[in-house]
């Protein structure tokens, strides 16, 4: 004969908390996937941006332009570090400025020039002897891209700290939650819990006829809050998917979910650690409520 | 085994309930308790099994000393004291087996090992046709005797007994004075309140008598 559950399964039901925690993880997962999202992209730009440079040659007076550019490329396509200069001719030059112009014809404008440096990022040149050899050439200027850079990584760490920011006001609200749950069970089960005391049950052993519960509620939450995430990242994957556009958070989020199999794997390790997490505050929140209830409850 | 010396007991601010209850039980000893409605019998067994703790006076329990008991030693203070409660205080979703083996598991005993003995003691208070009904369905005279069953099952070696035969039909409840009394023949001490005048003449039994909050050995 097994016996039967010493706290019964519906006295105070956590249906409740399974809800809301399953609401609180989806929305872990959510800041999650931006977390991955955000570092996947900032390290996208910068390996980008940390392999070229750009020098710019202005029109300067007594000077001859192509002269300078070509002036300009030898000098950088002979530097150690470099392996490859590529000079954008006129129309380029113009096609970028076109956002700010428009597409009227520049001439007569100084237009600068521009020259595209890739560098080899195993064994980078040295940007100051660099700055220097180009200095002989007039009206140049090179550009490292290093502001942006760091504006890119201000962005970014910002970013990244919000979504911590997030997931640790989640954390703390779940486990307000959980306390709040764990004493309307005690309260719901007031006069089994006195009996057991009366007859030498140990908190413990009280606490462990009851956290049992709401280890399940965590696993269940979690699990719920996850296929949620992934199902929303799937969604607006395939929403986007038609519009041929390579960014934007349609292309983001297929990313997340179909790239290569060493970061996929990262993104759903990460994102199946919300029901790991979710069941560890739930039963830990949960024994230590109990614990400290159950010590003031004679 | 139990000493109270001057034991006074209140709720909250409220007046007095005890005053100066003063006695002592040995092991072996068989009480028992007597006085009208609200002279405080169920209050000064409730400081008896650690459900209230005197708010002046000296308890002592198994040579500890109740007041200045943690919370964490009652447990096996507990274990060693069975109690039948006046409302039976039974679990409406165990059944009445389980009521009766719950002191058992919790001391962490394994089903195997305690199913004869609770089948056995269920035979004898006349349960074992009713261990796997649940008490919403069993009589008062039924619910009785499973919480005088559950306060014995763990052979305590002291049995506090509130009105446990407030229920049962003067034939039962002889029977289960002679289960009190085999009890405390066997050295298990007794102390049981009660109002049947008739239960006590039949024990021959010393009697404290409670009134008004104060103590008398008759």
């Amino acid at each position: 004969m097994k016996p039967g559950a010493i706290i019964p399964a519906n006295a105070a039901s956590l249906t409740s908390l399974t809800v809301t925690m399953a609401v609180m993880c989806y929305l872990a997962c959510l800041a999650i996937g931006a977390l991955i999202l955000v570092d996947r992209a900032v390290t996208s730009w910068t390996s980008g941006l940390a392999r070229e440079m750009t020098i710019q040659v202005r029109v300067v007076r007594n000077a001859s332009i192509p002269e300078e550019v070509e002036k300009a490329r030898a000098i950088a396509a002979a530097f150690p570090g470099i392996i490859e200069v590529d000079v954008l001719d006129e129309s380029e030059g113009a096609r970028l400025l076109e956002p700010w112009l428009g597409t009227r014809s520049l001439e007569g404008l100084p237009v600068p020039r521009l020259l595209r440096i890739v560098t080899d990022t195993d064994s980078p040149p040295d940007v100051v002897a660099l700055e220097n050899a180009i200095s002989e050439v007039k009206g140049a200027r090179l550009d490292t891209h290093q502001k942006w850079e760091a504006e890119l990584t201000r962005m970014a760490r910002a970013l990244s700290a919000v979504s911590y920011a997030i997931l640790f006001l989640i954390s703390i609200s779940a486990v307000a939650i959980v306390v709040f749950a764990t004493r309307a069970v005690l309260q719901a089960n007031r006069h089994i819990v006195d009996l057991l005391h009366l007859v030498g049950a140990r908190d413990g052993y009280i606490a462990r006829q009851i956290d049992g519960r709401f280890l399940r509620t965590g696993l269940i939450s979690g699990f719920i809050g996850v296929g949620l995430g992934l199902f929303t990242f799937l969604l607006l994957g395939l929403v986007g998917s038609g519009s041929g556009s390579e960014g934007g958070v349609a292309a983001a989020s297929r990313g997340l979910l179909f790239s290569t199999p060493s970061i996929a794997i990262w993104s759903y390790a990460l994102l199946f650690a919300v029901p790991l997490a979710a069941t560890l505050i739930c039963l830990i929140t949960a024994r230590i409520t109990l614990m400290r209830r159950l010590g003031v409850v004679t | 085994m139990l000493r109270l010396e001057n034991v006074g007991l209140r709720y909250g601010d409220g007046p007095e309930i005890l005053h100066d209850v003063s006695f002592a039980l040995r092991t072996g000893d068989f009480y028992f308790l007597t006085g009208p409605s609200g002279a405080g019998k169920s209050s000064l067994l409730k400081l008896l099994f650690l459900a209230l703790r005197p708010t002046r006076g000296a308890l002592r329990i198994f040579g500890e000393d109740v007041g200045s008991l943690s919370h964490s030693k009652l447990p096996p203070i507990r274990r060693r004291i069975g109690v039948v409660f006046q409302e039976f205080r039974l679990l409406d979703h165990l059944s009445t087996y389980d009521n009766v083996a719950l002191p058992l598991r919790v001391a962490g005993k394994s089903e195997a090992s305690y199913r004869r003995d609770v089948m056995d003691l269920l035979d004898w208070v006349g349960l074992a046709e009713k261990s796997s009904d649940f008490p919403p369905v069993l009589s008062g005279g039924e619910k009785q005797r499973a919480a005088i069953a559950r306060a014995v099952i763990a052979k305590p070696q002291l049995l506090l007994a509130d009105e446990p035969t407030g229920n049962v039909d003067p034939v039962l409840a002889k029977r289960l004075l002679h289960l009190f009394l085999e009890l405390n023949r066997l050295g298990t001490t007794m102390l049981i309140a009660t109002h049947d005048k008739g239960l006590v003449r039949q024990a021959e039994r010393p009697v404290l008598h409670l009134e008004q909050g104060s103590l008398n050995l008759q």
